[in-house]
């Protein structure tokens, strides 16, 4: 294992968009992170908040029209190598919003974020779990790894 | 400084300073700028309905089972105040009859909720200082009472205990779930105890939050705040007291003076007993009975309204029916005033105290952002 | 001879700095902040040494700002005044007399403060005033008022913090001075091998106060860190920084934190850091022991704004002072 894998997998800087979802999913991810029975820098995972110093990008929430252009700025400003991981049924396939059949559907949804950014890994939940973010984020690992 | 009128003057702000949609004092997607003169900010707007997702629009036509269980998404911090105010709607419309377990049930929830929702603004605020160790221990004290969210409902957040007629038979109370939520109340008031103790007597943190952010009396009732940030500057106002759901129990109505950051802090303390002092009466009065009347037959029926309280303020949701589906609905969240009345307590403080006074109102911007159609300037 | 020791003994002591000051981040976030807040932490190795070495390899971006070589270069002016601080309070190095005097060591912080001044103004970032989102429209609050960015408040608080924040360290450093009555390290040093450390007299402990009170503020902690709150500005002057340079910005902390703690052993104890004495692990010891105390302050007060800054500084100032009175007689 050469030093570059080695050290990417020793210490990951994840940061955190919210892009209008109803916050369910963003309280269980601060929760991973700041709550010590899911503490998340036991795992190397730090948190973030500026895009320059992030490897992981994580997105809840179903992107509404206003949060379109700041998503897009900020997965630009990340340099490589990087990852995307869409954590929640919003951000999924847009949830209740835009699935739940009714007869005017919204017009204020830009689509799930993989219609806006190219997404690696995909957790889905609704709430999210905590443990499973974790794993989400493990899982998103070895695209980092061997990255050029 | 007069601090009932706090006009600004043109020539004295210098600059502007905009934190953006994306922050790391944000848990929401919202917009502030701030007006400065030398790092006092002598203005300040909010801008809200980067959330908006369209869930009136969406509601329209929809079965009136499904619209209750869309409400319930419309905030995951308040889920359960919803779908309850949503289900109080549709019965009040036909005249269904609620059995007195299912009330006490939905009572419960309510107040574990309200527990939830305050431990979790505590620890924000306390984030918001930069003292990250008091915000990790409080949301280590609010994993108990997820804990029993998720045993009762079935999921830590959004579990959907209401249905048109009473609780959803998961959420039935036997003598295994009674026991532990006993046991988890202890811990959580003895946890709370502590906390609150050293909390106050720290004179580093005291000093951070006394005298920032206050609204007064005049302006909080002018501008229509609602719930704890209305109680935190001497009114005495909570519309539990009237609710029907709430008859049988004893509880005080809790309010401070001072209607800054000090007073909010406080009174939600002093409510996070109430809430456990209302759980423990319903728990040791629980009636018998079913949980879930079925015996109702759909109706047509005009716009019915009602209110509730909710953690934040007053909530009211009204809806017709019209075969079955739901029909003008229209939702409104005590947050659209609590937001607009911390514009004003933002202004003559330092930019990281106006950060701290514009999260003092608990703002819930995802439950806030509906069609708001203006009526009188 | 001597002068092919002396190069050895400097070459080594860099050496031994850097190895020491890579693990200080990694104690302090798993021994001390950790425990204090009840959970497991990070690896020691994580926070300190795999986090540079992993942003050597990210790709190096250009900053969004008006003179990107300026802002690349200013975290390398500053590593390079902290290695001449060690420089200079080595005793191979005393006989440049002029340079190895209290005055030269102040210069040297004083540039150190004055680069987050720069950074400030230099860095433009998209999580600021560049976040795209219709502002002026017809109907906003005060449309034709100038913007400006979030780190450029940042940069007017470090002006700020020059010129008052740095009272309690140049105080502190000054009682030493006024003890031994010579400017020069050499004559400080000289005195204290005769007349005992400075650390154990009344005049000698109060400065030892004051001169961890100033520690804080230079490194910007809790709860000190008005430069780099969450609460508003978000990470401050750094925030333009990706891929080596933010590497770069990692190791100055930890070597600030060693480099400081030596100047403490020399001022205080006497003791200066010499590669060819045992008296090399009294200045590791006091290197380790300094960030422990910090992160345990830290870890319990939230972040002062001016309406606390202000009283604490004056009456630190003010211990100091005293201790500069008591030293004489």
């Amino acid at each position: 294992m050469s030093l570059k894998s080695y050290s990417r997998a020793r210490a990951v800087h994840v940061m955190l968009v919210y892009t209008g979802g109803c916050n369910g999913c963003d309280i269980e991810i601060v929760n991973c992170i700041f709550s010590p029975k899911y503490d998340a820098e036991q795992y190397k995972v730090f948190l973030t908040w500026n895009p320059r110093e992030a490897d992981v990008l994580v997105v809840t929430g179903p992107v509404t029209k206003h949060n379109e252009k700041p998503l897009i700025e900020i997965y630009n400003a990340i340099p490589e190598p990087k990852a995307v991981i869409a954590a929640g049924a919003c951000a999924l396939m847009g949830g209740v919003y835009k699935n739940i059949h009714g007869d005017i559907p919204s017009e204020e949804i830009a689509g799930p974020v993989d219609n806006i950014i190219p997404v690696d890994a995909k957790v889905p939940g609704c709430a999210v779990r905590p443990e499973d973010i974790l794993s989400g984020v493990v899982a998103a690992l070895p695209l980092l790894l061997d990255a050029k | 400084m007069n601090k009932d009128n706090k006009i600004t003057d043109r020539k004295v702000i210098e600059t502007e300073v905009t934190m953006g949609t994306v922050h790391s004092a944000a848990i929401e997607p919202y917009r502030v700028r701030l007006f400065v003169e030398d790092e006092m900010v002598r203005d300040a707007e909010i801008t809200i309905g980067i959330n908006h997702r369209g869930v009136e629009r969406i509601m329209e036509g929809l079965p009136v089972e499904k619209a209750n269980s869309l409400t319930e998404k419309i905030c995951g911090i308040c889920s359960n105040s919803h779908i309850w105010n949503s289900c109080l709607v549709a019965e009040k419309a036909i005249g269904i009859d609620v059995p007195e377990r299912a009330q006490y049930i939905r009572v419960i929830m309510e107040e574990l909720e309200r527990l939830h929702s305050h431990m979790l603004y505590l620890a924000h605020g306390n984030e918001v200082l930069g003292h990250e160790t008091f915000a990790m221990r409080l949301f280590y004290i609010r994993e108990t009472v997820m804990e029993l969210l998720r045993m009762i409902g079935g999921n830590r957040v959004q579990y959907g205990a209401s249905i048109i007629g009473g609780v959803r038979p998961r959420c039935e109370l036997d003598e295994m779930r009674i026991q532990k939520i006993r046991e988890g109340m202890d811990l959580t008031e003895e946890k709370i105890t502590e906390f609150a103790e050293r909390f106050v007597s720290d004179p580093m943190i005291m000093s951070r939050i006394t005298g920032v952010g206050t609204l007064t009396q005049k302006m909080a009732i002018r501008l229509d705040a609602s719930g704890p940030t209305l109680r935190s500057t001497g009114v005495e106002k909570d519309l539990r007291t009237v609710m029907e759901a709430y008859d049988p129990f004893e509880f005080d109505v809790i309010t401070q003076d001072d209607g800054d950051v000090k007073s909010n802090l406080l009174v939600r303390v002093f409510e996070i007993f109430e809430a456990i002092k209302i759980i423990r009466q319903a728990l040791n009065n629980l009636p018998d009975g079913k949980i879930t009347n079925r015996s109702w037959e759909m109706q047509d029926a005009p716009i019915t309204k009602s209110y509730i309280e909710v953690p934040r303020g007053t909530l009211y949701h009204s809806y017709a029916l019209e075969d079955g589906r739901v029909r003008n609905s229209i939702v409104r969240t005590p947050s659209v005033a609590n937001i607009g009345a911390m514009q004003y307590a933002a202004v003559g403080h330092h930019i990281t105290d106006a950060q701290l006074a514009i999260v003092q109102c608990d703002p819930c911007f995802t439950c806030t952002d509906r069609a708001i159609q203006i009526i009188k300037i | 001879m001597t002068a092919v020791n002396s190069l050895i003994a400097v070459i080594g002591t860099l050496i031994v700095a850097l190895l020491v000051s890579v693990w200080l981040p990694g104690i302090e976030r798993k021994f001390v902040q950790a425990r204090i807040q009840q959970r497991v932490g990070p690896p020691i190795s994580s926070a300190g040494i795999m986090a540079p070495i992993k942003f050597f390899f990210k790709e190096t971006i250009k900053p969004n700002s008006p003179m990107p070589r300026l802002y690349n270069a200013l975290p390398i002016i500053s590593i390079l005044s902290i290695v001449f601080i060690l420089l200079f309070i080595m005793p191979q190095l005393y006989i440049f007399a002029a340079l190895t005097s209290i005055i030269a060591i102040i210069g040297l912080l004083k540039i150190e403060e004055v680069i987050y001044m720069f950074m400030g103004s230099l860095s433009k970032s998209v999580m600021s005033l560049k976040m795209p989102f219709p502002d002026i429209v017809k109907g906003a609050k005060h449309p034709d008022t100038p913007r400006s960015f979030l780190e450029e408040l940042s940069s007017l608080r470090a002006f700020r913090l020059i010129a008052f924040g740095s009272f309690p360290l140049y105080i502190a450093l000054f009682v030493p001075v006024a003890m031994s009555k010579s400017i020069y390290l050499s004559g400080i040093v000289a005195y204290q091998q005769i007349h005992g450390p400075v650390l154990f007299t009344l005049a000698g402990m109060l400065g030892a106060v004051v001169f961890f009170i100033g520690y804080m503020i230079l490194l910007n902690e809790y709860p000190f860190a008005i430069l780099k709150t969450k609460a508003d500005v978000i990470e401050g002057p750094l925030m333009e920084y990706a891929a080596k340079y933010r590497a770069y910005v990692y190791l100055t902390r930890g070597l600030l934190m060693f480099v400081l703690a030596s100047l403490f052993t020399t001022l205080f104890l006497g003791i200066p850091p010499n590669l060819f004495s045992w008296n090399i692990l009294v200045t590791i010891g006091v290197a380790l022991i300094f960030p422990i105390l910090m992160a345990v302050m830290s870890a319990f007060s939230p972040i002062f704004t001016y309406k606390q800054f202000y009283p604490t500084v004056a009456g630190v100032s003010f211990i100091g002072i005293l201790a500069i009175i008591f030293s004489f007689l």
